[in-house]
């Protein structure tokens, strides 16, 4: 979500939001199919070159975004590795087995993960959301009342990040003990989450109500942003295509691993 | 059917646009906790379903869980959740088995204990999606129910019981009433 | 006849009596109608009603005989912070525009002539809007409103919170609209609305119409009842300078302030070189939006990260902890300030002997003893406002430091609120304000800091009441 990011626009930018959303949406299912690891290595470049080079934004912010997604694909793999099922066993303590299997399923899943997370990461990086939702209202047929809802509160975001830090300052001042344990909870709740809530609750049926004053209905309505399909589009869709059919060859032709299929066969 | 309003809408989803932002920055706190397999970590796994059991307690209307959870998980996904488009179906998924338990109860029930199946539920939702995505079950029989019972507590600690004291805090300061339906006592009292 | 109601009831949901009953209002095409009436009085809802949007957009318990709504209605709202739903100034501009089906090619032409009414001017529209100063927020809402084309235009309280110069933009923006434009007003400082409207009517507690007649007859006859309501009307501060006390003596100095700088990062937010601070002083700090009036407030409290001394009785402090022993600070928003579930325990929190007597001392001199079991944040604003200043001050602090605290008050709330400042003053507290207000810094302060783009450039002691009196001045 951009709201003051310093980046160049790219090709990515300009593709229909709304034809983004679900043409990744495919991405995603598309790639629970796909369970030979070598195949899903390769597939992992793919998205990997368009954050590098086409999303327009700084390498530094690239990097710093990026650094979860380390964490992510050690905690996604970890517990297939230490504890799925296999017979090949290379090593064995206490609970932990290890086997071929369980390895290079566990791999398979870090990968899987990485995957959609780089697509994640370039949909947030070149997509503004209100043209996210002119495009779901113009293309997807939904209703405005949430797509102009979702505008609305994404508007309140920031308002209640300077709350929040208003919050604090009070509460600093105010003196507050902090308890201990489960305690510790119940008074985050009451001093925290209770005022930055009601206060954008209210905040929130008051937007709501100025927008029925201003005649937001659910009827026909005509878009200030007009989103269209465009040779963008096809480009992107090219840009994947030739990309799968490239990766898949690879990982059958020149394979990195010896396994095939990381499903359990038995 | 009691039909959403904006407001109903609009709150629903700013509601759901917070904790989407505290799902984004509960990734790394789950990632952390979770890498030794042992999936006791889990039990932090709960906070991602909290949306949709705190707006449905909030403005109890059909569809409000389904549409926070989702709307959580848009957000999530539109800040850059290192899940990526994942938490997208998860979103859906968990917010329907939390509406589902709701909608058994034909949205009269707001209790803490209701709170706490729609925690299950949300939790069952995950789990599905995990099957598919995660091949969980390829695990040894045993970690899998450490799993799964791991998932379900902190459904029922998080998105249950502590959903439910946040709401009740809530409640205290007189804001909820903005949302709830004047009672017939009220229109009554026009025709005296 | 363009707009009105005939015996209308409305009632609250749980609220025990009915907010109007059987009330009947007409008004007339092009008139330009104010409400006036003390706060809770139902302006605003009636203002709602009669824009359609009860119960339309908001089901209020509601049954009324015969009622006439406008078409096409256009409603200007208080809060500058509530009322748009997109990002940017043309995109706003452009909802209302889709709303209505303009086609697209004329939305640019459009938006350019609405805001041109407003003297909103940008070179491209497309500007944030969280980037506009609060005045030009209200304008930005009545220039979306207006391109409605709205048989009537409602505005509730447009400019209750905003500083004295947004206040006059925005007024001077209302008059230039079309002279035969139906406007029905809720204001309280009627200053500046008094000569434009045709017609004034004035309610009391209960809802019901205790006057309907040109301005000039109100003012003349009802200033009492405007008095009672805490209506700002012309003269009203004259009213309040009698009883005042002059200054007499040379006071000790409580708190003494070198070199300090506050920092947000490594950004040096504000800065003050020098400053001897005297018992019973009142000082107020002024000076436009984002000068740094607040962040001088939060540095002297140690909330910021700061350099320098800042003394008090002779102690250096160093941290919040020992500042707050020392210096009782209030917010802006009082609601961020209260940490617990009632009124009481509000009082209660961080008191350690003598609780109940003391708790129960204040709530009756403070009128909240009805309260005390309340949750803090249903309470009026003024009364939060009083509570909040009332457990800041709890630890017997000598120095009371207020974050604008009459900002959006009205006229009743905001002289008990500076009578009870005025009182502890008497017994020898010293207070720093901020305020946008200049009609406190010539009635109540004893000195004026005018902050500019962080720094201090004016000092000046003010004489207050009729005789000048100099007091002990920085050397």
């Amino acid at each position: 979500m951009q709201l003051t990011l310093d980046y160049n626009e790219t090709w990515l930018h300009r593709m229909n939001p709304a034809f983004k959303l679900v043409f990744f949406l495919f991405l995603f299912l598309g790639l629970l199919f796909i369970h030979n690891p070598n195949i899903i290595t390769y597939v992992t470049l793919l998205p990997l070159i368009l954050v590098a080079f086409f999303t327009g934004h700084k390498r530094k912010l690239l990097l710093i975004l990026m650094i979860p997604f380390l964490l992510l694909f050690v905690s996604s793999s970890s517990s297939m590795i230490f504890f799925g099922q296999g017979t090949t066993t290379w090593w064995k303590w206490g609970l932990i087995h290890i086997t071929e299997e369980s390895f290079y399923r566990g791999l398979h899943i870090g990968f899987r993960a990485l995957n959609f997370a780089l697509l994640g990461l370039i949909f947030a990086l070149t997509t503004r959301p209100v043209l996210l939702f002119y495009s779901l209202t113009q293309q997807l047929k939904v209703p405005p009342r949430f797509a102009y809802s979702f505008m609305a509160a994404v508007r309140i975001l920031p308002m209640m990040v300077e709350e929040f830090q208003q919050l604090k300052n009070a509460l600093l001042v105010r003196g507050v003990k902090k308890e201990k344990g489960w305690k510790r909870i119940t008074q985050s709740i009451t001093l925290y989450a209770v005022p930055l809530l009601s206060q954008s609750i209210r905040r929130a049926h008051r937007i709501a109500v100025a927008m029925e004053s201003k005649q937001f209905h659910n009827g026909k309505r005509t878009y200030y942003y007009e989103t269209r399909l465009s040779k963008f589009d096809g480009l992107f869709v090219l840009y994947i295509v030739l990309g799968v059919v490239t990766m898949v060859w690879l990982g059958l032709e020149v394979p990195t691993y010896e396994i095939t299929d990381v499903r359990n066969s038995d | 059917m009691k039909r959403l309003k904006l407001s109903d809408i609009l709150i629903t989803i700013v509601i759901a646009l917070v904790f989407g932002i505290i799902y984004k920055l509960w990734g790394p706190v789950y990632n952390l906790v979770k890498p030794f397999g042992l999936h006791v970590g889990d039990i932090v796994y709960g906070m991602w379903f909290i949306a949709g059991t705190v707006a449905m307690l909030i403005l109890r209307k059909p569809g409000v869980a389904l549409l926070a959870e989702t709307a959580a998980a848009s957000g999530e996904f539109l800040v850059g959740s290192e899940y990526g488009l994942s938490v997208l179906l998860y979103g859906i998924v968990q917010g329907l088995g939390t509406e589902l338990v709701f909608a058994l109860f034909r949205y009269k029930r707001y209790t803490a204990f209701v709170a706490a199946l729609s925690g299950i539920a949300a939790a069952a939702g995950s789990l599905i999606m995990d099957v598919a995505y995660g091949y969980i079950l390829d695990l040894a029989l045993w970690n899998l129910l450490l799993l799964i019972s791991a998932r379900v507590l902190g459904g029922i600690l998080i998105a249950g019981i502590f959903a439910y004291f946040l709401v009740e805090a809530l409640e205290k300061t007189g804001v909820t009433s903005l949302v709830r339906p004047a009672s017939h006592e009220d229109f009554k009292a026009l025709d005296k | 006849m363009r707009v009105g109601v005939t015996n209308l009831r409305v009632k609250y949901a749980g609220a025990s009596e009915l907010l109007f009953n059987d009330l009947t209002l007409h008004i007339e095409k092009g008139e330009k109608v104010l409400l006036l009436g003390p706060s809770g009085c139902g302006k605003s809802t009636l203002l709602q009603v009669l824009s359609g949007l009860i119960p339309a957009a908001v089901p209020v318990p509601m049954k009324v005989e015969e009622k006439m709504i406008p078409e096409s209605t256009g409603y200007v709202f208080q809060d500058p912070d509530a009322q748009f739903c997109m990002p940017y100034v043309d995109e706003e501009m452009a909802f209302v525009l889709e709303n209505r089906a303009i086609p697209r090619s004329e939305m640019k032409g459009l938006i350019n002539t609405y805001l041109d009414k407003v003297g909103l001017h940008f070179d491209d529209p497309h500007v944030e809007i969280a980037t506009l100063s609060q005045g030009m927020k209200q304008r930005l809402a009545i220039a979306s409103v207006l391109s409605l084309e709205p048989d009537v235009l409602y505005l509730d309280e447009p400019t209750a919170l905003l500083d004295p110069e947004g206040t006059k933009d925005v007024w001077e923006t209302i008059k230039k609209i079309d002279d035969d434009q139906t406007m029905v007003i809720v204001e309280h400082k009627v200053d500046h609305v008094i000569d434009f409207v045709d017609r004034v009517v004035l309610f009391d507690d209960s809802g019901t119409i205790l006057a309907d007649s040109d301005p000039e007859t109100i003012l003349s006859f009802y200033k009492h009842k405007m008095k009672e309501f805490g209506i700002w009307y012309p003269g009203i501060w004259k009213e309040h300078e009698h009883g005042l006390k002059r200054e007499t003596k040379n006071a000790l100095s409580v708190m003494t302030i070198e070199d300090l700088k506050g920092f947000k990062g490594k950004k040096c937010l504000v800065e003050l070189p020098e400053a001897v601070i005297h018992e019973g002083e009142w000082i107020v700090i002024t000076g436009e939006n984002g000068a740094g009036k607040s962040s001088l407030l939060l540095s002297i409290m140690q909330v910021l990260k700061t350099t320098g001394d800042v003394h008090v009785d002779g102690k250096a402090l160093h941290s919040i902890k020992e500042a707050r022993e020392k210096l009782a600070f209030v917010f802006q928003n009082p609601e961020f300030q209260f940490v617990t579930n009632s009124v009481y325990d509000e009082l209660a929190y961080s008191m350690s002997e003598d609780v109940q007597n003391r708790v129960t001392t204040w709530l009756q001199n403070y009128e909240l003893l009805n309260h005390q079991h309340q949750h803090p944040y249903q309470l009026s604003t003024g009364q939060k406002r009083k509570l909040s200043v009332g457990t800041a001050l709890f630890g017997n602090q000598r120095i009371l430091l207020l974050d604008e605290p009459t900002f959006g008050q009205d006229a009743k709330n905001t002289f008990k609120l500076l009578e009870y400042f005025e009182d502890l003053r008497s017994k020898g507290i010293t207070i720093m304000m901020v305020t946008h207000d200049p009609n406190i810094v010539e009635t109540y302060a004893t000195r004026e800091w005018i902050i500019s783009k962080g720094r201090r450039v004016s000092d000046r002691n003010v004489n207050r009441g009729e005789e000048a009196v100099v007091h002990a001045v920085d050397s």
